[in-house]
């Protein structure tokens, strides 16, 4: 039974400590990469997103770079544009940023997999492009250099002889990338390696010419043409696919947009605790601007902590369940193993209260040993894991398709504990009741016989 | 007066449609200090007779005086807290806690009887002197053969300072020579401390031992006779 009990305290605070570690990383993630804390609209901007709905940055620079409690401010050119390499096509939220600016406030620029974030001179415009949406406009090279032919054929000899022929072939699908192994490989090696080679090999194509087409403020389409420059990953795939920066003095070039106005600004604040008196401030501040929290940009966001909460108590009562049942079964046998010696304590002269009392004390004893056992080990796992994180990256891809990292860093309060801790010695105590009151029932005379 | 009073006392069982009478018409009266056994054949009516004096059945007809209490006027928590005060008992098979301790099986029934702890160590290290067991305080059960188990049995019938000791076939199942020593024992305590025994019993050497054997018959008293 102290096994049991730790076991279910061990598993309901591990499993709070998890989804309390995934929903605070999301919001984290998403504020910093994806929202911020707060943004500011021409209000107009906000009911179709139009070109032409920007307003002066300049007249809310000065001010709310010197506000307090705020640590990071970008304004930003948004354009939705149609996105063309030589082989695809994709729609794309494209963000004119100026490199610095948008350092203070998203994690973005470091959050790159290759390349740099817009920095550099160079004649094409350059453009820093999700992960996923390089796959999608295809912007991905299949390459076997000379030190992965190496490293394979260290770990396999018959491996690194057939894959010779390939070795410095620059392949441009994946699809050929596979046919090509398939004409070299044995089916056995082929079957075993293709799809880890084909990862390996994958290498994007900097540099490569991006058209972005979109539309000016005069209501006309615009091409320009943007070189690859760098590609970033976030834990969120939809993301990744959607988001383009290119540099500000660029887009509103292209666009004809006035380099003084923007569509947005994006504010890093110094906590989440201020912003919302932050928000009131500016938004008393800028009667004709439209100033968003972050869990007004995004609901979904915020709606995540209050699901959060409610999953981890589904979760502790599903586990609370299973603990009770174990608890009667084991309290059950432990009952009916003594039935002799509470029909002998019975016939001496011990009543039933107190019977019922002992069974009842033994549970109490035997909850709260197995639950400072879970305590602790609980306390150990959740420290050792929140240092190293816990990988799931088995199904990254699953996690990151709905905006979640797939290393979970388990995060929990000292409120969860004291939650769990009553939660788990309640049903300790309930799930003992049953048993208890069968030993109420015991005949003393019948009990004695009992071998 | 006497210890115990038995009078017109019938138990009948009603199980399902079938009617047992294990006992029928019973009068006796046990006086202090006596060393009596119930004998008879299996199914005779002797476990049944015991559990009816120590209150742990209550009889179809007639009625069971204690001291000065008539059994039939307690109920639930009164009648349990009169075995614990006024009757020990020793099973056939000992029924130590096994996680206790002798001395602390021996305590046990003075926890219940609320003494306070000190005078339970004394009391329990006393009693177990009495039944030859000093050094065998510390032994939980396991550690002790068959015959020290029932010794410690005794002991902790001893401790609550009972009226009478009902022993269920004590010595069943003991062999000879623990049987014998658990006997002398007994012997002892009812002679020089005047401790009342009812033993229910097919041992030979109990029925040699004792001063007064009733036997039962079909549930009725055969014979009563003093030795």
């Amino acid at each position: 039974m102290v096994v049991a009990v730790a076991l279910g305290l061990w598993g309901g605070v591990t499993t709070m400590a998890l989804i309390n570690g995934w929903v605070k990383q999301r919001i984290a993630d998403s504020i910093q990469n994806e929202i911020s804390h707060i943004q500011i609209h021409n209000p107009e901007f906000l009911l179709n997103e139009e070109v032409d709905k920007t307003f002066n940055f300049d007249s809310v620079a000065q001010a709310l770079s010197s506000a307090d409690g705020i640590v990071g401010l970008s304004g930003r050119l948004k354009v939705f544009a149609m996105a063309q390499t030589d082989r695809a096509n994709s729609g794309l939220v494209v963000l004119g940023v100026k490199p610095n600016s948008e350092r203070s406030v998203s994690g973005i620029p470091n959050k790159l997999i290759m390349g740099s974030f817009l920095e550099g001179d160079f004649k094409t415009p350059s453009i820093v492009l999700g992960k996923k949406a390089a796959e999608e406009l295809k912007l991905v090279n299949y390459e076997l250099t000379d030190s992965i032919a190496q490293k394979l054929s260290a770990m396999e000899l018959r491996l690194g002889e057939q894959i010779q022929p390939l070795v410095g072939r620059r392949i441009r699908t994946r699809s050929s990338f596979m046919n090509a192994l398939r004409a070299e490989l044995e089916p056995a090696l082929f079957n075993h390696y293709s799809e880890t080679l084909a990862d390996s090999c994958a290498s994007f194509r900097l540099n490569g010419p991006v058209v972005l087409t979109f539309q000016t403020p005069a209501g006309e389409l615009h091409s320009a043409m943007f070189r690859v420059r760098g590609i970033y990953r976030t834990s969120n795939t939809a993301f990744d696919a959607r988001m383009a920066y290119v540099n500000f003095e660029n887009l509103a070039l292209a666009a004809n947009i006035n380099p003084n106005y923007v569509h947005e600004v994006a504010l890093l604040c110094k906590d989440n605790t201020s912003v919302v008196s932050i928000a009131q401030t500016l938004s008393t501040t800028y009667q004709n601007l439209k100033v968003r929290r972050w869990d007004e940009i995004s609901p979904e966001i915020a709606l995540y902590a209050a699901f959060g909460d409610f999953m981890g108590l589904i979760y502790i009562v599903i586990i609370l369940f299973a603990l009770a049942f174990g608890i009667i079964n084991t309290m059950m046998m432990n009952v009916l193993e003594r039935y002799r010696e509470f029909g002998m304590l019975m016939a001496i002269g011990m009543n039933r209260l107190r019977v019922y009392s002992m069974i009842m004390m033994e549970s109490v004893f035997l909850t709260l040993t197995g639950g400072v056992v879970g305590i602790v080990f609980s306390i150990v796992f959740i420290k050792i894991f929140a240092q190293t994180g816990f990988d799931f990256s088995m199904w990254a891809e699953g996690f990151e398709a709905i905006g979640y990292s797939s290393v979970v860093y388990p995060d929990i309060t000292l409120a969860n504990y004291v939650l769990v801790t009553i939660l788990v010695t309640a049903t300790g105590v309930l799930a003992s009741l049953w048993p208890a009151r069968r030993a109420l029932k015991l005949n003393p005379m019948q009990a004695l016989r009992v071998e | 007066m006497a210890i115990i009073e038995v009078v017109n006392v019938d138990k009948i069982y009603n199980d399902s449609e079938v009617k047992v009478t294990a006992l029928s018409n019973i009068n006796l009266t046990i006086e202090k200090g006596e060393f009596t056994a119930i004998v008879g054949p299996s199914g005779s009516g002797k476990t049944t007779l015991l559990n009816l004096l120590g209150g742990l059945d209550s009889p179809t007809n007639g009625k069971i005086r204690v001291g000065d209490v008539w059994l039939n006027e307690l109920k639930g928590s009164k009648l349990i807290d009169f075995r614990l005060r006024n009757i020990g008992f020793v099973f056939q098979s000992y029924n130590l806690i096994p996680v206790l301790t002798a001395g602390e099986n021996v305590e046990l029934i003075m926890q219940l009887q609320g003494v306070s702890a000190r005078v339970r160590k004394q009391v329990a290290a006393d009693m177990l002197v009495k039944v030859g067991l000093a050094d065998r305080f510390a032994s939980r059960p396991a550690k002790l053969s068959g015959g020290q188990q029932q010794r410690v049995a005794v002991a902790r019938a001893l401790a609550s300072k009972p009226q009478f000791i009902l022993a269920d076939e004590p010595t069943a199942n003991l062999d000879g020579k623990s049987a014998e020593n658990l006997l002398q024992i007994m012997e002892h305590l009812n002679r020089n401390e005047g401790v009342t025994f009812i033993f229910s019993t097919h041992d030979q050497r109990v029925m040699n031992r004792a001063r007064r054997v009733i036997l039962l018959e079909d549930g009725r008293i055969k014979s009563d006779t003093l030795q």
